[in-house]
């Protein structure tokens, strides 16, 4: 891997946000709307002191968390999307640009956009509603990497799906988070569940990151064991995502789909 | 050889798009591959970029297989074709700032300069590629193609958006860069003129088979069985197009 080639691919991508307002609407717009609407329903459940304490900072804290686990995966399939949809596909790939390092200059751009989202929410959960998510970061940061990986190899799933099956499956880059947010127990705990979905959820990372986020806020402990487990589902699903990709990048050039993909 | 191409094969279920071709081109030649709709020239070009696996046979760019030495390949040869786009948002400088990061172009700002004041297009350098004509664009292509020198440049059809005057321009100026670098040239057009004008060697194709190789006369010679004094590509072309009709017609 060339790092001025990854360079590039970020430059490509930066470029892009600079001239496409979709990009600011996805990065700033989405986020905004969401945690304002969370955080006027905290207020809500707060005048009425109808809950235990600790429950408002995990909702407004599964808030922010959810919402960069869903701007990763999906920003990264919709970068992968806007080479199709501009056939830049063929130039690319028709240049000493390997799919590893065009892949690793997506990750670093989608990660400096959800990061930015992930700011504003933080920011305005603080400013409006003396949400301080900031001193808990540190143990949340453990947590945040695995949703970030979770997120990474769903991304990378989805758009080796898109690669083979071109825009037939571009729908999958906005709602495959949506597919596992009832699993993933963002807002409530794994208990909350039926107990025979209990056992799916307990496969998901994004669940592991909830539960452990919640130990976090509420307890002030951090769970050993839900970063590890976290962790240990990533490794698996990453590594089965990278070998589904290049199956699926193999199939589309010898379909010859890479250069009628649009 | 800088190209060699041995028994190669594609097919997609039943249909074969190239049917055991061979053929090479040595360096700083510029060889028209040529042949009416789908007799296989642009899937040549994509299985040489990699772009599209071969089901056999053999490609083989400056002594190396691209299996194994893409990076070192790709980095030596460049491509265009009208058919593909840029990102539309991107003004021309961006796009070609991105590609001249790809290929490692040193002084990239120069070297973009240099080649759109060549093509012409150095009016539109801060404009969107959404706000240029199809022939703008083509040309913009063509200044990504020459971005790093390539020793090898690969042209599908490379001015088939160009109006004639464009066209004309657009002729010269490969030609100019070709005898000052001594890039060497695989050239893919319907526009028989042009190929019988730019090119040293024609590749004849259809059905995905090469049925002549040699100088323009040659193959002239070769596939309308006659003599000739002169090339007629034009008369060659509209032979084997009717009779790749014909053919269709009767199945």
């Amino acid at each position: 891997m060339k790092l001025h080639r990854i360079k590039a691919v970020v430059l490509r991508h930066a470029y892009e946000v600079r001239h496409n307002a979709n990009h600011i609407t996805y990065m700033v717009y989405w986020p905004v709307v969401n945690i304002l609407v969370w955080g006027f329903f905290t207020l809500y459940l707060r005048h009425g002191d109808r809950l235990q304490p600790g429950v408002l900072s995990c909702l407004l804290g599964a808030v922010i968390l959810w919402g960069l686990f869903n701007a990763f995966q999906r920003d990264m399939a919709v970068g992968f999307l806007e080479e199709l949809w501009s056939r830049n596909l063929v130039s690319l790939f028709a240049s000493p640009l390997s799919v590893s390092e065009y892949v690793t200059g997506l990750i670093t751009i989608t990660l400096a956009k959800a990061m930015v989202g992930l700011f504003v929410e933080s920011l305005i959960a603080w400013l409006f509603y003396h949400y301080d998510i900031f001193p808990m970061l540190p143990a949340l940061i453990p947590f945040i990497l695995n949703l970030t990986l979770f997120a990474l190899a769903i991304g990378i799933a989805v758009t080796g799906l898109i690669f083979r099956y071109t825009t037939k499956f571009q729908a999958m880059a906005w709602s495959f988070a949506g597919i596992l947010m009832p699993l993933s127990c963002v807002f409530y705990p794994l208990s909350s569940l039926p107990p025979f979905l209990r056992p799916i959820a307990w496969m998901l990372p994004t669940t592991q990151s909830f539960e452990g986020m919640r130990t976090a806020i509420e307890q002030g402990v951090f769970s050993v064991a839900h970063f590890r487990w976290g962790l240990e589902l990533n490794i698996v699903y990453f590594f089965f995502a990278v070998v589904f990709f290049r199956r699926m990048f193999e199939a589309a050039r010898m379909r010859g789909l890479l250069v009628k993909m649009e | 050889m800088l190209v060699t191409i041995e028994r190669l094969t594609k097919f997609y279920g039943k249909f074969t798009a190239v049917d055991d071709v061979s053929f090479v081109v040595q360096p700083g030649e510029i060889a028209g591959l040529v042949g009416p709709n789908g007799a296989g020239k642009t899937t040549i070009i994509h299985v040489m970029l990699g772009l599209i696996s071969p089901n056999a046979g053999a490609v083989r760019l400056f002594g190396k297989s691209l299996e194994t030495d893409r990076e070192q390949i790709l980095q030596r040869l460049n491509f265009t074709t009208p058919y593909m786009a840029f990102p539309a948002r991107l003004t021309v400088l961006e796009n070609l700032t991105v590609f001249a990061r790809i290929y490692a172009i040193r002084n990239p700002a120069a070297k973009i300069n240099e080649l759109l004041d060549r093509f012409g297009i150095a009016q539109f350098r801060n404009k969107p590629i959404s706000r240029l004509s199809s022939g703008e664009t083509t040309r913009v292509g063509l200044c990504k193609a020459f971005l790093n020198n390539p020793e090898l440049l690969l042209l599908d059809e490379p001015t088939a958006y160009l109006d004639i005057q464009a066209a004309l321009q657009v002729r010269d100026v490969l030609l100019e860069l070709q005898r000052s670098s001594g890039t060497t040239i695989l050239y893919t057009s319907h526009n028989m003129h042009e190929v019988q004008r730019i090119c040293d060697k024609i590749i004849f194709l259809q059905h995905g088979k090469v049925i002549a190789t040699g100088t323009p006369i040659e193959v002239t010679r070769r596939i309308l069985k006659e003599h000739r004094e002169a090339p007629a590509l034009d008369e060659v072309f509209i032979r084997i197009a009717g009779r790749q009709s014909d053919e269709a017609a009767s199945n």
